[in-house]
């Protein structure tokens, strides 16, 4: 493609808040571009202009200054919405709808094809793992199946770019683990995503690179690999390290006019621990 | 279908679907199915016209009293339930145009009143009708073999009174177009709806200004509310052969009336939400 997935040009973004109407900025000058087939991540505390950001995007807001076009088409036009899919936090949906009903509605808001509809939210559904709850009313999903709903109803019409605002939130890890996965696959497919989270080792995991917002501005943004690196250390991880190997290799490196800063079993995180131990027990329960 | 229109449509269906699923559109079309039903037992024996009459008047009234709670309450809390639970943000990010999602609830809303006045009338005839067989067997004298009621007229009052509702419906958007809270939606629109019922006094009133320029003013500011008023037309329209019958083009017109107001105030209602932050 010509032109990058998403480009935001010095946005600005100000409220007016209470009866004298004082100006609150909610983003500040802010320059990005999202190259297509990436998965970005924007990151930042409660209140620093990540969720303002992609309404802007979206063009759910009008933007005080700036620009921000998505695949060269702005976002004031609803052409620019024709390509992308979005996913707020903390969804909800129509109660009384069930999975399938849902995602019909959104698929013909999006002028999904007739004749290719039903195989359309078919093969949605199952990627995102609720082709068994489909005919089920919404009113009656947990909040991870409503994330995952949330998800189909973004993708239902096959768009390039999907954002994703909080797609984790309040899911436990075995959900949050799935909707990685489902990150991952997209991905894959070659879509651009665009993500807001708190968590953060699971935006490391699925990100190409990230932008971290505070106070309205981007103060850094790069990729993951990049930013997360420690120049001037490496690391080596080793099998049945002995000791006495160890003294060696100490020696050696004493040699080379370098030093050995850390030697000890590298911990794996909570979150795979928690995986490894819920999967091994529904293996058990099977 | 263009698109456009497929979009308005889908809107549409989801926003009535939405409205018979909940309980307050099952507990309005009971208590008014019961209040039209009942105005069998309530009238007072007077034979002929009298009682049939009752009936209509009492079943017209309930058509106006529910079906302006319906108009305001189910307009305002269909288009906040959207903004409060954010599904508003879901539909608006897919490429769809705000006055489309306006026109979309707008058409649930109308379809919603249309199936709750077309019930209601379609009640009022069955009773009329059974009442006045039952009269005409007994009392043929008094009604020299020709029915009193015109079942056409009724129909007729029917859609006038549906697009009636469809102007409160219009101005309940138009108030929630820029309105923070359902309460104040609600609350403000039945304040105009009691404007628009009570216009006429106020038009007589004006009529009397000796002032040309407060006339004017008056009189342009008076067509900023409907004339409700214009749309009392039933007892002409059931009762032709009592009360005169009503130029053919007078419904057409008040028809025509009604839908200018619609247009105008769903107009409104689209540039009001049209930059609106949600």
């Amino acid at each position: 493609m010509d032109h990058p997935a998403i480009r935001i040009r010095n946005l600005v973004k100000d409220f007016r808040v209470g009866l004298r109407g004082w100006k609150l900025r909610a983003v500040d000058d802010v320059t990005l571009d999202i190259a297509d087939n990436e998965v970005f991540g924007l990151l930042g505390p409660n209140g620093c202009g990540k969720s303002t950001t992609m309404k802007v995007v979206l063009g759910l807001l009008e933007p005080t200054a700036g620009s921000c076009e998505i695949y060269g088409v702005t976002s004031r036009s609803v052409k620019s919405r024709l390509n992308v899919g979005f996913l707020p936090e903390a969804p909800y949906f129509y109660r009384y709808l069930t999975g399938r009903e849902l995602l019909k509605f959104y698929a013909k808001i999006c002028s999904v094809d007739p004749a290719k509809m039903k195989e359309r939210i078919r093969d949605v559904l199952e990627m995102v793992g609720l082709a068994e709850a489909a005919d089920r009313r919404v009113g009656t999903y947990s909040k991870g199946m409503l994330q995952r709903i949330g998800i189909a109803q973004a993708i239902v019409h096959d768009p390039q770019l999907i954002i994703l605002d909080e797609p984790t939130a309040g899911v436990d890890p075995i959900g949050s683990n799935a909707i990685a996965e489902l990150i991952r696959e997209l991905k894959a497919q070659g879509k651009t995503i665009m993500l807001c989270s708190h968590l953060l080792a699971q935006v490391e995991g699925v990100c190409d690179r990230v932008g971290i917002m505070n106070k309205g501005k981007l103060v850094l943004a790069g990729s993951v690999d990049e930013l997360l690196k420690k120049r001037d250390l490496q690391s080596l991880t080793v099998k049945d390290f002995p000791e006495s190997a160890q003294a060696e290799i100490k020696t050696v490196l004493e040699k080379h006019g370098a030093s050995l800063v850390d030697a000890g079993s590298p911990r794996i995180s909570l979150d795979e621990l928690f995986l490894e131990h819920t999967a091994t027990e529904e293996e058990e329960g099977k | 279908m263009n698109g456009t229109a497929h979009r308005i449509l889908t809107v549409g269906r989801n926003t009535f679907l939405e409205a018979v699923r909940q309980k307050f559109f099952n507990a309005l079309v009971i208590l008014s199915v019961a209040l039209i039903a009942s105005s069998r037992f309530f009238q007072q024996f007077d034979f002929g016209s009298g009682e049939l009459k009752f009936i209509a008047d009492f079943g017209l009234g309930a058509i106006l009293l529910f079906g302006s709670i319906l108009a305001v309450v189910a307009t305002a809390q269909l288009f906040y339930s959207e903004i409060e639970n954010r599904t508003a943000l879901t539909i608006l990010a897919k490429p769809l145009h705000r006055w489309e999602f306006m026109a979309g609830k707008f058409l649930g809303v109308f379809l919603l009143l249309l199936v709750f006045v077309a019930l209601m009338a379609a009640i009022l005839g069955g009773m009329l009708y059974w009442r006045e067989n039952d009269l005409m067997s007994r009392y043929g004298d008094q009604f020299d073999g020709e029915r009193l009621i015109s079942y056409g007229g009724l129909f007729g009052f029917a859609v006038l009174q549906w697009l009636k509702l469809g102007v409160l419906c219009a101005v309940t958007l138009f108030i929630s177009s820029f309105s923070n809270t359902n309460l104040y939606s609600v609350v403000v629109s039945f304040f105009v709806m009691i404007i628009c019922q009570l216009q006429y006094i106020a038009r007589d009133s004006w009529e009397n200004i000796g002032n040309p320029a407060l006339k004017t003013l008056v009189a342009g500011l008076s067509l900023l509310f409907p004339n409700f008023q214009m749309f009392n037309v039933g007892d002409v329209m059931l009762f032709p052969d009592q009360t005169g019958e009503l130029a053919v083009a007078t419904p057409w017109a008040i028809g025509g009336y009604g839908i200018i107001y619609i247009v105008a105030f769903i107009a409104l209602a689209v540039f009001a939400f049209r930059n609106r932050e949600i």
